[in-house]
């Protein structure tokens, strides 16, 4: 047994990972008006969420009911979630420290055009993902060795690596679209690797999804992470070593953002330096809607991914009704506002 | 020589008799949840200091808010002059002549002392263009008339100390055509000199028919300067308009409390001092901030630090602590040195701090209970980084039960406790995580009256424990009556030490201020 | 009556069509200029000097384009690079590609004051760059404005560049013959990034060519962005909206690797597509013939070597062989050719990666 259970775990659930989910489990504490309040709200907050998720699924159904509701349409709207969820998984952690990484996209797109190279395609797929990979993380040292012990602002820090990392993409492709000849990473992306009707790409979204929760809730390291983010002076006066911390995050970032440029590779056939376009602010905005405080201090893995189910659902419903991107854009941005005033308003304190 | 620019809100002192300046009657304020204010009054007349006294919660806070504009009452009618108003906004209050100077001050850093002064209402030219010159001399003038011209009206709010910025909010409020100055806790950062200094501008203010509106825990500063003290507890007043000067203490803190009590200090446990030290200090230094010290602290020992602000009494708890690194010299826990510079080092070797600016150093104010008492201690209730939340629910429980940390339900958000029960929070951290010694910065700022007791019993209870207690405040009496022995600071340099019992406040006083035993 | 089709019939079409794509973007020159004048029938324009492969008079050439960020662009510099290459004759002076209006202007200005003989500007911006090639002018430097045109004709000697509204309608004309026989026939279109003027006249131009054929209705339009990722992405919404369509015309062969892969992908070869701009692995989609890929429609980057023979030509101060005139024209529109299999041989070495 892991971790064994202890009478308390009855009597008292703890607070958990500060995240929409929270709520119910804290709901032992019993009592005073305030707290219990604060629980509803909490709860809210997801619960509006997935409002938004019904209204657009019923938006969908309405509008085009054989296509919106097919079987085929949730795998896709799921697949197409997964590339920026996985990303979004990432920053959340980062944002929850109190941080930001601008080079999410960037990273996506130097990994993905790293891994499909001529020369890294020889290794076949073990090749591509482990390049996929590698460079993530690399890129993610960078960024954390420059903003935990180089001290750089990280909105400065990941900003020239968006830079660096996009031009270093380019130089490679030369703007040219590098195809995978590799057929068992392009058979992963196709409908005879579903596994019982789930696309490969799925299962690991959902993966990284249910890791990335357990870390930030069930781990001292989610703990430190949001210790670092609420508070970093206290954290490091209570002992925890925040520069290594922050370190760790930048890393995580960068290894989703492998896992991403692998799953694109697989998605797109292909690796291209403009993959990844405008991640980091898909990312950030699938967070910031989901919950995560942009101050840091307070995240959670379930509202981002839900963030990001709404983003794609939204683009579904557009491109099923043959609607303009423009227009679309719009709804975007719609949204966001309205979902962080809904927040503003469940969550505000005297 | 510019001619000084005169205070404003000059008028005829004006007597007990005359109708009140302001009238605030009914008032009530709920936020979702709480009802913060629940039917107060306050009259207040001109040129009167007008003290308003309470507990943490009692509702001082709103209150002030809500005569500065900042919050809008769901209840009650405010008059001015006699007219009823409503106070909109901040800006609007501001044109009444109601300015507020609040306990975290705000100012801007990144400007400078006169763009403070004037923010919002420079002097312009042509509308829009400031004029920068004539900013700087007027805020030379009202900086000047504050006691304090050697702050230069074109250096950063950024750059000056507490006490300065202080000054600098306090000639901003006067930049306006203003009648009534609320002052949230204006002495909590200064020390004697200063708050000497800042009684002489508010007996200056009076005299010209300014009200002041004085909130302070100091019922001896509330005796020296106010005239009359409204009560307030749980969202109403409970008396007003009492003479400030013969109330008597006692009904006062009864009044505030309910309890008889005001500084309760626990016995001190006649015991010979015989164990080894459980922290060394030898020949700790910083440039410029404190010469080098020796102390030590045994088992079972509170030991004070006590000095003025800017003595280096902070800067000595977080240089042990590792939180600043020390030019020279060393830490010893238990006869084994630290690697100076640590955190990680001290907490691990069992040093704990309590630091001064609690929410902004120690607290996880989004957070639970528990999880602000078991930061420190995560890797006993984790396996492979796997949290037994279980564990830890439990122990961080024991920890606050302990302390009687109230409310007993760890999974309460921690931003919602008294600052008393904060400050056990912080405590229960360190004694979940078995700390030896325990470093105390402040322990009871920001504490209420009737709370400070409790604390005293249980750091002293701590100590009888065996944790051996290093202890910094202001505030003499605490010192004195907390500590087993007391080593005084003068300008980084300790100047004297002896037995708590040995010293009176006279005395430690005299000490910090001519820094040789006045015999 | 109004939109009773007033079009030639398929035979002169196919003719217009096939016929003019022996006209393929940069060979026309030297095609047209590698025969010899011959002797004219009392024309002057026998008279008139015009480029032709031999060496002449030394001409450097300024070269300054956008950031290669796309196969395209990369074509673009290549063909350009490659072109001089071909020319004793011809220094090219080539600047490091840039997206920034300004950080172009700069580099133009420094071609400027190294006396280059001819500029050729490619502009990030066309309107956003006319002050520079104005200055390039001013300065007495004639100025080949390559494809994206700039907002004022005093700002550039000659503009040579590919035919956006061209482009749309010969896709159009191509997907129409291909279903004139087919009743309630549909037509998907995957355009470029939406809010570039030049995806507005690929579709208006596809939009004008089928209304030609009634049986023909366009059912759906989404528009990517030019990235594999993005075609992607829309194609396979636009593949789980219409469960049944018979030709799809996607405006760029880099987003038609993505779309290409979201059809593989849902398992769908029930239409036919046409490509945009050609791209050598489109032109090999289209020889094998195994894919939905039949056909693309050119956006030749071989203007680029085009504008190296014009500015050649322009510092030599020579005509286009096989034209009247003594100059070169001002304006020259490309031809955008639809690759078939019937001619991808034909212009696979125009292809680009």
């Amino acid at each position: 047994m892991t971790h064994p259970t202890t009478p308390a775990r009855q009597e008292g659930p703890l607070l958990d990972g500060g995240g929409p989910g929270s709520g119910k489990s804290a709901s032992g504490g019993g009592g005073g008006s305030p707290w219990s309040a604060r629980l509803f709200r909490a709860d809210v907050r997801t619960l509006s969420l997935i409002g938004v998720l019904v209204g657009l699924a019923l938006i969908g159904g309405l509008t085009k009911p054989d296509a919106f509701l097919a079987t085929s349409n949730v795998q896709l709207i799921l697949t197409q979630a997964s590339v920026i969820g996985v990303v979004t998984v990432g920053m959340t952690f980062v944002i929850t420290s109190g941080g930001i990484d601008l080079s999410v996209g960037a990273i996506v797109a130097l990994a993905s055009v790293w891994a499909t190279t001529v020369a890294t395609q020889e290794y076949g797929f073990a090749g591509i993902l482990f390049t996929a990979v590698i460079v993530g993380l690399g890129c993610g040292l960078v960024n954390g060795v420059l903003i935990a012990y180089g001290g750089m602002v990280p909105f400065i820090a990941t900003l020239a690596m968006l830079a660096s990392a996009r031009g270093l993409a380019l130089q490679i492709t030369e703007g040219k679209t590098q195809m995978v000849t590799i057929p068992s990473v392009l058979d992963l992306g196709e409908r005879d690797a579903y596994l019982l009707g789930i696309p490969p790409l799925v299962l690991v979204f959902a993966a990284v999804t249910v890791i990335g929760w357990l870390v930030l809730n069930r781990t001292t390291f989610g703990r430190r992470t949001v210790a670092v983010g609420g508070n970093a002076e206290a954290a490091r006066l209570a002992g925890i070593d925040v520069r290594r911390q922050r370190l760790y995050l930048y890393l995580l970032s960068g290894l989703c953002c492998g896992i991403a440029a692998f799953l694109l590779i697989v998605l797109a056939g292909s690796g291209q330096n403009t993959n990844g376009n405008l991640y980091e602010l898909d990312a950030i905005a699938a967070a910031i809607i989901g919950g995560t405080l942009l101050s840091g201090g307070r995240g959670t893995v379930t509202g981002s991914v839900l963030g990001v189910l709404i983003f794609i659902t939204i683009q579904n419903i557009f491109a099923l009704n043959n609607l303009e991107s423009a227009t679309q854009q719009i709804a975007k941005g719609a949204i966001i506002v309205a979902a962080v005033l809904v927040q503003r308003r469940t969550s505000h304190t005297p | 020589m510019a001619p000084e620019p005169p205070l404003p809100g000059a008028e005829p002192v004006t007597s007990a008799d005359t109708p009140p300046l302001l009238t605030m009657s009914g008032i009530t304020k709920s936020f979702p949840g709480v009802r913060a204010l629940d039917g107060v009054d306050l009259e207040v007349r001109a040129g009167e200091v007008h003290c308003l006294l309470g507990q943490n919660g009692a509702g001082k806070s709103t209150l002030i808010k809500v005569l500065a504009g900042a919050h809008q009452p769901d209840g009650g009618r405010i008059t001015w002059r006699g007219d009823t108003v409503t106070l909109k906004s901040p800006i609007a209050a501001m044109r009444l002549g109601v300015a507020t100077i609040y306990q975290e001050l705000d100012l801007v850093e990144g400007l400078s002392v006169a763009e403070n002064v004037f923010l919002g209402h420079e002097p312009t030219a042509a509308g829009f263009v400031v004029r920068g010159r004539e900013a700087r001399n007027a805020a030379a003038g009202l900086l000047r008339r504050l006691g304090h011209p050697e702050i230069d009206p074109a250096r950063l709010v950024g750059e000056l100390s507490a006490a300065q910025q202080q000054i600098v909010s306090m000639a901003r409020a006067l930049s306006h055509d203003v009648r009534l100055i609320v002052m949230d806790e204006p002495s909590a950062a200064l020390d004697p000199d200063e708050v000497a200094n800042l009684f002489r501008i508010v007996a200056d203010l009076t005299a010209d028919g300014v009200a002041v509106v004085y909130i302070s825990h100091r019922l001896e500063e509330i005796r020296r300067i106010g005239d009359r003290v409204t009560v307030l507890k749980d969202g109403r007043a409970v008396a007003g308009g009492l003479p400030a000067k013969s109330t008597p203490t006692r009904d006062v803190v009864a009044l505030m409390t309910g309890r008889n009590v005001e500084y309760v200090f626990p016995e001190r446990p006649a015991r010979a001092a015989l164990a080894e030290p459980l922290l060394t200090v030898r020949g700790l230094t910083r440039a410029d901030e404190f010469a080098p010290l020796d102390l030590d602290v045994r088992p079972g020992e509170i030991v004070g630090l006590a000095g003025l602000v800017g003595s280096g009494r902070s800067e000595i708890l977080e240089t042990i602590y590792g939180a600043r690194k020390p030019d020279a010299g060393q830490v010893h826990v238990d006869g084994r040195a630290l690697k100076t510079g640590s955190v990680r080092a001290a907490v691990r070797a069992g040093l704990g701090l309590a630091p001064e600016e609690r929410k902004a150093q120690a607290l996880l104010m989004l957070e639970s209970i528990t999880r602000n008492v078991s930061v420190s201690s995560m890797s006993r209730f984790s396996r492979g980084g796997w949290l037994d939340r279980g564990a830890e629910f439990t122990a961080a429980r024991r920890a606050t039960r302990e302390l009687s940390l109230k409310p007993d339900r760890p999974s309460a958000p921690v931003r919602t406790l008294s600052g008393g029960n904060q400050q056990k929070a912080v405590l229960a951290r360190w004694l979940l995580r078995g700390c030896r010694v325990l470093l105390l910065d402040e322990p009871t700022r920001g504490v209420d009256v009737g709370a400070r007791a409790e604390l005293y019993a249980v750091i002293r209870r701590l100590a009888d424990d065996g944790l051996g207690v290093l202890l910094v405040s202001s505030e003499v009496p605490e010192v004195l009556g907390l500590a087993d022995r007391v080593l005084v600071l003068r300008e980084g340099r300790v100047v004297h030490t002896a037995p708590a019992r040995d010293l009176d406040e006279h005395r430690v006083l005299d000490l910090v201020m001519e820094g040789s035993p006045a015999s | 009556m109004s939109d009773k089709p007033s079009l030639p019939t398929s035979a002169t079409r196919r003719r217009l069509l096939f016929g003019a794509a022996a006209l393929s973007g940069g060979a026309f020159l030297t095609a047209c200029t590698s025969n010899e004048p011959k002797e004219g029938s009392g024309g002057q324009a026998a008279d008139a000097p015009v480029a032709d492969d031999k060496p002449g008079k030394p001409v450097t050439i300024g070269f300054a384009g956008p950031q290669a960020d796309h196969g395209w662009l990369n074509a673009i510099n290549v063909n350009a690079k490659e072109r001089a290459k071909k020319y004793k004759d011809v220094t090219l002076e080539i600047t490091e590609g840039s997206n920034d209006t300004a950080a172009q202007i700069g580099q133009i200005d420094t071609l400027i004051n190294k006396k280059v003989d001819v500029l050729v500007i490619l502009p990030a911006d066309g309107k956003a760059m006319t002050q520079a090639g104005l200055k390039a002018m001013r300065a007495g430097i004639p100025v080949v404005n390559l494809d994206r045109i700039f907002a004022n004709p005093q700002a550039y000697r000659c503009w040579i560049g590919g035919d956006n509204y061209g482009m749309g309608l010969n896709a159009g004309h191509y997907i129409g013959e291909q279903l004139k026989d087919k009743k309630n026939a549909k037509v998907v279109e995957l355009a470029g990034l939406d809010n570039l003027e030049l995806t507005k006249q690929r579709t208006e131009g596809f939009d004008a060519a089928l209304k030609n054929y009634p049986n023909v209705k366009k059912v759906a339009r989404q528009a990517a962005e030019f990235t594999v990722e993005s075609g992607q992405s829309k194609m396979s919404q636009l593949l789980q909206a219409q469960k049944n369509f018979d030709a799809l015309w996607n405006h760029d062969d880099d987003q038609g690797v993505g779309a290409l892969r979201a059809i593989e992908q849902a398992g769908r070869d029930d239409f036919f597509m046409v490509g945009g701009a050609g791209a050598l692995s489109a032109m090999q989609a289209i020889e094998s013939g195994e894919s939905v890929l039949k056909a693309t429609v050119l956006y030749p980057p071989t203007m680029a070597a085009s504008a190296i023979d014009l500015a050649r030509a322009l510092g030599q101060g020579k005509g286009i062989g096989g034209m009247a005139e003594f100059e070169i024209p001002s304006s020259i529109t490309l031809y955008s050719a639809v690759v078939t299999k019937d001619n991808v041989k034909q212009y696979m070495s125009t292809g680009f990666k």
